[in-house]
Parts: structure tokens; C-alpha cells; sequence
């Protein structure tokens, strides 16, 4: 297989966003419209069911770097959640708690984060976790 | 990383032998499907007075499949979108395996001289078009002096 440029990965995932190809449980967009770089993103995550996060839909802020898709971007909540993985003050997701991260592979995509993170939240350890008020943000 | 095809090999030594004038195309030391790309503007068109930027990838289906093109400077065009995204058939629905790296080149510098507003992917650029045309040329102008080098 050959090695997918940075930039034409990023135009394949932005028009599976904006398409809605994937599923319907998460979606994301770039946050600049303009930004020919297209680092910035922003995603959302529908929380999972039979969950502290059920019908719950929290915003994320990603930001895809140079290096991206060979390196994992960085990514965090911009609604509250309450998640081991995630820093209580910044909201940011910490990579060496979250094994997406820690493990990225370059065929791992944005698509692969907000699911993985979404399944995170599902967990028998997490799911009952008490949650902040909906609607708040880091 | 995989042996390079044939094909892909003579087109990028064609490319550097005899070049297309206004055209440059370098493919990247360490990734020899990716290629930095340069396009004059044509003589008498807005875009005349500037060299312009872009970057192609031969996917893994190429040439069943058509190169992945895009402007890397800013243009201001009505089928060329904010992210120097190209509409332009060769690269969609019309590609053929027998057009090459320089075809698809030779048809952008192309779209460059003659804009085709009915047909946009950029639809605000593609309305200013059509209701004034000699402000929109004046826009397009401008943007290429702001953006692109200096012929």
C-alpha cells in the first residue's frame, strides 16, 4: 500500500464528514472552512445507551498536526464529561490513558477516535460514573 | 514501501526530460507518489502574472483511478474551492487510464484560462462570476498578486 499524503487523508475524512458516510453516532468537520492546513476540527460524540451518557452529545476539539495522520492529534472535550482518560481541568484527552492514542496506527482515522472514545464512555468501569451537569463546558 | 510501477516511473522521467512549459512537477524523495507541483497563469488570463502551487498523489489504483489534485495557494476561482479543491471532469467522471500526470496538468492550467462559472464547485466565487464578471477577473487579479509568486 502506498502512503496516503496528509492532506488528501485529511480530504477523504472531511468528505466522509461532511457526506455523512459514517456512522451516526459520531460526526466532525473542519473548524475553519478556510484553512487550507485543515488543522483544526471539531467533532461531536453521541453519548452510548444504558449509560450516564445516554442522549448526551459532547462537543470535542481536534487538531490534527504536521505530522498527522502518522502521529495521533490531539484531542479534547469541550463539554464536561467526567472520564479517567480525560483531564478534569483542560478537558484533554490524555494519550498515555487511552490506548487510541497511546497505539495510533496511521490507518486510524478521526472516525476511529470519537468511536473509540465512545466506547470508552460504555464501559462496565465507566458507564455509571456520575456525570456533570449537561450542557457545561471545560 | 512497495516497487514503484513502470508506469508511474517513465511519466515522472518523461516529466523531468521534457517538460511541459509553465509546468513543473517533482515527485517527494520520500514518498515517490506524492509530487510538488507548480502552474504558471496563462498569458491573458487574471491568473497571469503568478506561479501557483499544488499537490498530486497517484492512489494505489492509479491509472484506474485518477490522481488526487489541489491547489496549495490560494486561488480565487469558481471551480476551485477554499481548500484548492478542483472541479473539473478529467479528474472525476471522465478520467481515462490512457490521460497521464501531464494531461491532468495541462488540463488544470486550462481551467485556469477559462473559468467556467456554470459549473462551480466554489458557489459564492461561481455567482460573482456570473453577476459581474469584470469584478470578479479585477478579485481574481488581486488574489494572485497577494498569493501566488511572482512569475
Amino acid at each position: 500500500m502506498s502512503r496516503v499524503p496528509r492532506s488528501f487523508r485529511l480530504l477523504e475524512e472531511l468528505e466522509k464528514g461532511e457526506k455523512g458516510m459514517g456512522p451516526e453516532s459520531c460526526s466532525y468537520g473542519l473548524a475553519d472552512s478556510d484553512d487550507i492546513t485543515m488543522t483544526n476540527w471539531n467533532g461531536t460524540i453521541l453519548g452510548p445507551p444504558h449509560s450516564n451518557h445516554e442522549n448526551r452529545i459532547y462537543s470535542v476539539a481536534i487538531e490534527c498536526g504536521e505530522e498527522y495522520p502518522d502521529q495521533p492529534p490531539q484531542i479534547k472535550f469541550v463539554s464536561k464529561i467526567n472520564l479517567p482518560c480525560v483531564d478534569q481541568i483542560t478537558g484533554e484527552v490524555k494519550k498515555n490513558q487511552f490506548h487510541t492514542l497511546r497505539e495510533w496506527k496511521r490507518s486510524y482515522t478521526m472516525e476511529t477516535l470519537l468511536l473509540d472514545l465512545r466506547k470508552e464512555m460504555a464501559l462496565p468501569t465507566n458507564k455509571k460514573l456520575p456525570q456533570p451537569t449537561e450542557g457545561s463546558n471545560f | 514501501m512497495a516497487s514503484l510501477p513502470k508506469r508511474i516511473i517513465k511519466e515522472t522521467e518523461r516529466l523531468v526530460s521534457d517538460p511541459v512549459p509553465g509546468i513543473t512537477a517533482q515527485p517527494h524523495e520520500d514518498n515517490l507518489r506524492y509530487f510538488q507541483v507548480t502552474i504558471e497563469g496563462p498569458q491573458q488570463s487574471p491568473y497571469e502574472s503568478g506561479v501557483f502551487e499544488l499537490e498530486l498523489f497517484l492512489p494505489d489504483d492509479y491509472p484506474m483511478e485518477a490522481p488526487k489534485v489541489r491547489f496549495l495557494t490560494k486561488i480565487y476561482h469558481p471551480n476551485i474551492d477554499r481548500l484548492g479543491r478542483i472541479c473539473l471532469d478529467v479528474l472525476k467522471t471522465n478520467w481515462s487510464p490512457a490521460l497521464q500526470i501531464r494531461t491532468v496538468l495541462l488540463s488544470i492550467q486550462a481551467l485556469l484560462a477559462s473559468p467556467n462559472p456554470n459549473d462551480p464547485l466554489a458557489n459564492d466565487v461561481a455567482e460573482d462570476w456570473i453577476k459581474n464578471e469584470e469584478a470578479a477577473i479585477e478579485k481574481a487579479r488581486e488574489w494572485t498578486r497577494l498569493y501566488a509568486k511572482p512569475k
